[in-house]
Parts: C-alpha cells; sequence; structure tokens
C-alpha cells in the first residue's frame, strides 16, 4: 500500500461527494477550455477568413465604411454603391494588381437570406487562386449561368446542370459549376457575372464594392490614399476591418470572461468548501492515523494528493465534456457575439489542453494546501479526545 | 527489579479553556517496568486519557518529567515525538478507528505506510494469526463483528513491533464474551513480553493488571490492592 491507493480508496469512500466535486472541477475546467478555445479560434478563423479572400483593400461607397465592409465580407448588402467608372479610375492607379467590381444582393427563399455575388470570374480567380469547381467556371460573357458554394447546394439539394428560376423575374438560370469546400462564407454564396447579376437585379451600373488586391503589401497605404481621391470611394484596408470586427466583439468578449471568471472562483470556494468539510468529517481519523505513527506531512500529502486527483481528473473530464459539447458552446457563444467568421471556432488545441491541465493541478494545489495545513496541524490529542473523556 | 520502561515524575497538565486552567493531572508520579500491565482506572474526569495521550508521546507534560525507554519527553518537538511513537507504541482505541474501505490486512498494514519500513508478507500474516484473523484477512471491517475489530485494531496496533501497547478502553464497545477473548489476547501478549497499559472502567480488567493506577481528580488516589478490585467488581 502507499499513499496513491490509500488517497484512492479514501476517495471511493465518499462517491457521491467525490463525483460532484471531481463535476464541480470539471464544469470550472470546461469553461475556461471553451473560452480560452473560442477566444484563440476567434482570432485564426477571423484572419483566415480576411486572408482568404485574397483582398488587401475593400473600396467602398462613402459613408460607414468600416461597418460597410464587415458586411460585405460576410455577404452583408449596403444601400449605396459605386459605379463602373470607379473601377476604371481605381485600376489606373500604380501598384495594383487586380481591382475586381462586386455586386451583393440579398433575397429570401423560404424566409431564408440567400446571398448573390456579381464578380468578375477572371479577376475572382486571381483574387482566389484556390478555387476548385466541380463543373466549370461561368465565362464572363456567358449568360444565365452560376456557380454556387458546396454548403448551399448541399442545402438546397442542387447539382452540376440543374437549372433553377432565378432572380425577381424567375429566369431559369443553370448551375454550370459548384464550388469545392473553401471552408469560408463563399460556401453559401451564388456566383453571377456581374453584368448578369446588374441587369437581373435592375442595378445597372452598380457596384457594391472593389476588391482590390495590391503587387505590394508596403504600399498599401500610399495606394489607399491614392483610392480615395476617386470622389466616390472611401477605402477600408483588410488590417482596419480585422481592428473594427475585434472592437465590436470586444463588448461581448469583456462579459463572458467576467461571467466565467465569477463562475471559475464559485467554482474554487466549493471544492475547498467540501475538502475542509470532509477533512473537519475525519479529523478522528487522522488523530488515528497521527497516533499509529503518521506525521502531520503525511497527513498533509493524503489530503494534497486526494485534492490533487480530484481536480486531475476533474480537468481531463472537463476537457472531454468541452471537446463533445463544443459545437453547443459554439453555436451559444456565437449568437452571444455580434460577428463571427465561419467555420470552426474551437479547435483542440495542445497547448490550451496543457495549459487546462495545469490549471486543474493549480486549482487543486489551491484548493487543497489550507485543508492540508489544517488538517497536518491537527494534535492528535484534540482529535481523538472528544470520544475520551 | 525489571527495568523500567516508563517513568513519570511530578507530571503535571494544564490546559487553558477561555480565561480557565483546568488541572488535568496534578504532581503525577509513577513507574512501569518492562512486560508489566498496568491499568489506569479512574472515574470519568479524572485525568486517564490525558495520562494515556502523555504516555502515548501525543501531547507534552506542562511541568514534570516523563522518560519513555529512557528519552524524556518533557520539550519535546512534535518531529520527535512522531519517531517515539512510532518506535515505541502501539495504541489500540475504544471506538477501533479502522478505515472502511481496507482490508483486515490493509488496516493492519496501515501504520507501515507512515514508518516507511516495508511489511514482509509473513510479518503481516503472522500478526493476522496472532489476532486470529485468518480466515477474515481479506475482508471489509463492515463485514466483522466488533470483537473482530478490535482484533483488526489490535494487529495494526502490533505491527510496528512497539515495546508498549497503550490501550484505550479497548472492551468498552464489546459484550462481556467478547471483552473476555480480547482480555485473552492481551495477556497472551503480555506474557511474550509485551508491556500493557490499559485504561478501563472494567474492574475485572484492572483486577488482572501487575500494577493499578487509580486517579482521581488528576492525582493518584491512594493504593488499590486487587483484593479490593475483586472485591469491588463483586459488588
Amino acid at each position: 500500500m502507499n499513499f496513491v491507493t490509500l488517497a484512492i480508496k479514501n476517495l471511493l469512500r465518499r462517491r457521491g461527494r467525490t463525483s460532484l466535486t471531481i463535476f464541480g472541477v470539471a464544469i470550472a475546467v470546461a469553461v475556461l477550455f471553451s473560452l480560452l478555445s473560442f477566444n484563440s479560434g476567434y482570432e485564426k478563423q477571423l484572419s483566415g477568413e480576411l486572408d482568404s479572400m485574397g483582398i488587401h483593400i475593400l473600396a467602398v461607397p462613402k459613408g460607414c465604411p468600416y461597418e460597410a465592409a464587415s458586411l460585405i465580407i460576410h455577404g452583408g448588402v449596403i444601400p449605396k454603391y459605386l459605379s463602373n467608372s470607379d473601377v476604371e479610375e481605381a485600376k489606373k492607379i500604380d501598384g495594383i494588381e487586380v481591382a475586381s467590381p462586386m455586386l451583393l444582393h440579398q433575397f429570401y427563399k423560404d424566409e431564408k437570406p440567400h446571398i448573390v455575388y456579381g464578380i468578375n470570374i477572371d479577376d475572382m480567380r486571381r483574387l482566389k487562386p484556390w478555387w476548385q469547381v466541380e463543373g466549370r467556371f461561368f465565362s464572363q460573357t456567358e449568360d444565365n449561368v452560376m456557380v454556387i458554394g458546396r454548403s448551399l447546394a448541399e442545402e438546397e439539394k442542387l447539382k452540376v446542370g440543374d437549372v433553377l428560376p432565378f432572380g425577381p423575374d424567375k429566369i431559369p438560370f443553370t448551375i454550370v459549376g459548384i464550388l469545392e469546400r473553401t471552408g469560408t462564407g463563399d460556401d453559401e454564396f451564388h456566383f453571377l457575372p456581374i453584368q448578369v447579376a446588374q441587369r437581373v437585379f435592375g442595378k445597372p451600373d452598380q457596384i457594391t464594392t472593389i476588391a482590390i488586391r495590391v503587387n505590394d503589401i508596403s504600399k498599401i497605404s500610399e495606394i489607399s490614399k491614392e483610392l480615395e481621391n476617386i470622389p466616390d470611394i472611401q477605402v477600408v484596408t483588410m488590417t482596419q476591418v480585422m481592428g473594427t470586427i475585434m472592437n465590436l466583439v470586444g463588448s461581448a468578449r469583456t462579459l463572458l470572461i467576467s461571467v466565467i471568471i465569477v463562475a471559475i472562483i464559485i467554482s474554487v470556494l466549493g471544492i475547498m468548501n467540501t475538502l475542509l468539510m470532509s477533512v473537519n468529517e475525519r479529523t478522528r481519523e487522522f488523530g488515528m492515523m497521527k497516533a499509529i505513527g503518521a506525521s502531520g506531512l503525511d497527513i498533509g500529502r493524503l489530503v494534497l494528493i486526494e485534492t490533487l486527483f480530484i481536480t486531475v481528473i476533474g480537468g481531463v473530464i472537463g476537457l472531454l465534456f468541452s471537446a463533445l459539447g463544443s459545437g453547443l458552446i459554439e453555436g451559444f457563444v456565437k449568437g452571444i457575439i455580434p460577428y463571427s467568421p465561419t467555420g470552426k471556432l474551437m479547435t483542440p488545441d495542445p497547448g490550451l489542453i496543457g495549459l487546462c491541465l495545469l490549471f486543474s493541478i493549480i486549482i487543486g494545489f489551491v484548493c487543497g494546501i489550507y485543508p492540508a495545513i489544517r488538517s497536518s496541524r491537527l494534535t492528535p490529542m484534540e482529535a481523538i479526545r472528544s470520544n475520551l473523556e | 527489579m525489571n527495568e523500567e520502561v516508563i517513568i513519570a515524575k511530578g507530571l503535571t497538565k494544564i490546559y487553558h479553556r477561555g480565561s480557565e486552567d483546568i488541572h488535568a493531572l496534578k504532581d503525577v508520579s509513577f513507574a512501569i517496568g518492562k512486560g508489566e500491565f498496568a491499568a489506569i482506572v479512574g472515574p470519568s474526569g479524572s485525568g486517564k486519557t490525558t495520562l494515556l495521550n502523555l504516555l502515548g508521546c501525543l501531547d507534552t507534560p506542562t511541568r514534570g518529567s516523563l522518560k519513555l525507554n529512557g528519552t524524556e519527553i518533557s520539550g519535546s518537538k512534535e518531529k520527535d515525538l512522531v519517531k517515539l511513537r512510532r518506535e515505541n507504541i502501539g495504541f489500540v482505541f475504544q471506538q477501533f478507528y479502522l478505515l472502511p474501505t481496507l482490508t483486515v490486512r490493509e488496516n493492519i498494514e496501515l501504520p507501515l505506510l507512515f514508518s516507511r519500513r516495508n511489511g514482509y508478507k509473513s510479518q503481516i500474516d503472522d500478526i493476522i494469526e496472532v489476532v486470529g484473523l485468518k480466515s477474515r484477512a481479506e475482508h471489509l471491517p463492515g463485514q466483522l463483528s466488533g470483537g473482530e475489530m478490535q482484533r483488526v485494531a489490535i494487529g495494526r496496533a502490533l505491527i510496528n513491533e512497539p515495546k508498549i501497547i497503550l490501550a484505550d478502553e479497548p472492551t468498552g464497545n464489546l459484550d462481556s464474551a467478547t471483552s473476555h477473548k480480547i482480555f485473552q489476547l492481551f495477556q497472551s501478549l503480555n506474557s511474550k513480553g509485551l508491556t500493557l497499559i490499559i485504561v478501563t472502567h472494567n474492574l475485572e480488567l484492572a483486577k488482572s493488571a501487575h500494577k493499578v493506577i487509580q486517579l482521581r481528580d488528576g492525582e493518584i488516589a491512594p493504593k488499590v490492592s486487587s483484593r479490593a478490585l475483586s472485591k469491588k467488581a463483586r459488588s
């Protein structure tokens, strides 16, 4: 027999209480892991989403540019437009590799929003060289054809070659291609040649934004200044978009973090209270142990091992909880946060798993050290006297 | 004359409760020889427990001298008391205090964990046999009778090969037939040379002792003869 087996047998003695305490630790660790994982996943996914656009600058119509840009990258529609001539002006600026006009339109089908991107396919394929398609891309001169995202195809049960009535006049459109999954918002969208979109939705010469990629990213600010000389245009860089979105979600994250800190403090106090109760109940037992030769250090060590068992097992269970329930937690948090990137935000990160296990060990020490010191200082005489005279 | 394992001179123990001083023991002196069987008797509140705690190195006296195997306990540090306990004392309690999730064998083995001694299986088996629990070795305390539980506690007290067994009301929770068997076990251990000190209300048990220390109000009462105890036990 050793201290570890003795600690395990002691914990098994009070199965109900031990399970509840482990459950308390598991919840604290699950909450912590989910938050940290969400936090790092959010920034990673957001910056990944912005990178995957292959765009350095968005030229948007004047007025509330940052919010407009945030909406555009997620398929939102703004009520102001640029014109074809603005695109021509932009293309004249030195250092611009691609200036691709886009028209965004939103319509509802079965109460579900659908996003339509009118694009220049050649520009778009230069901006997003990773795009792969089942079927084919349309050419810019084709009419009544579209490419759709993979998720949209699955949801609507559409396949290459299908013809569907489209637009306010229900014109038959042929799906010539379905994008291979990108893990971004593109999976949800309809893509049409821009001039077709302008015609179908009655917006001739209107453009929602110009997506711009520059040859040299160190020139972004110079090029931005030149773009802003075009009267209708306001410029938003992707760095600014990221900053705007992070600000938007900042207050929600602060609130979440505060709630979680309070939850963890309550959990730690609960665990400590349970351990103290358990130590108090075992006063006579510890007295007996001292009488048969245990030192104060032995008793303290036993209490600490028991506590660490509870917290480490709780930590592992908490991590399993959050792994299994990550979908639910993600859905809940996404509902609270004003903007969330497409794709899975909570991904298992070995560093975070290690950090959470370390956290559970620290909880163990924090919660266990006081009961351990208290029990180790117990004088054997006090402990067993209640049963004597 | 027997070698003396315990020599108490002018033992005094005062507890402080609030502003009040409680004199639990007042100037108590006695000696117990090696292999002797001593009974500590007295009414409740007479100081029996306090004396047992001092003898068991669970506490130190306020005044006076207490030598255990020649080592002075007065003023000793907790660390030294722990060492003295491990090497010299085996404790038996009225309430047994067995750990319910440990088997008979594991309960008996428990002190070896604290003394960092390797318990030889044969040594543990021998003790299980001495206390008559061979067929119950893998049972849990909940499956044992009161007498069997006390036998486990006695086995636990013996595992570290102590020089002295201190027993606090060892038959207090047992019926008379079981008490008699436990008493016989103590007698057989004593006959093998183990020093035995028992705190008891059981006058039958006390009358068999070589030495009776009767306490009253924290002091040693006038000597009690075994005959007087027998008479008291019969009445």
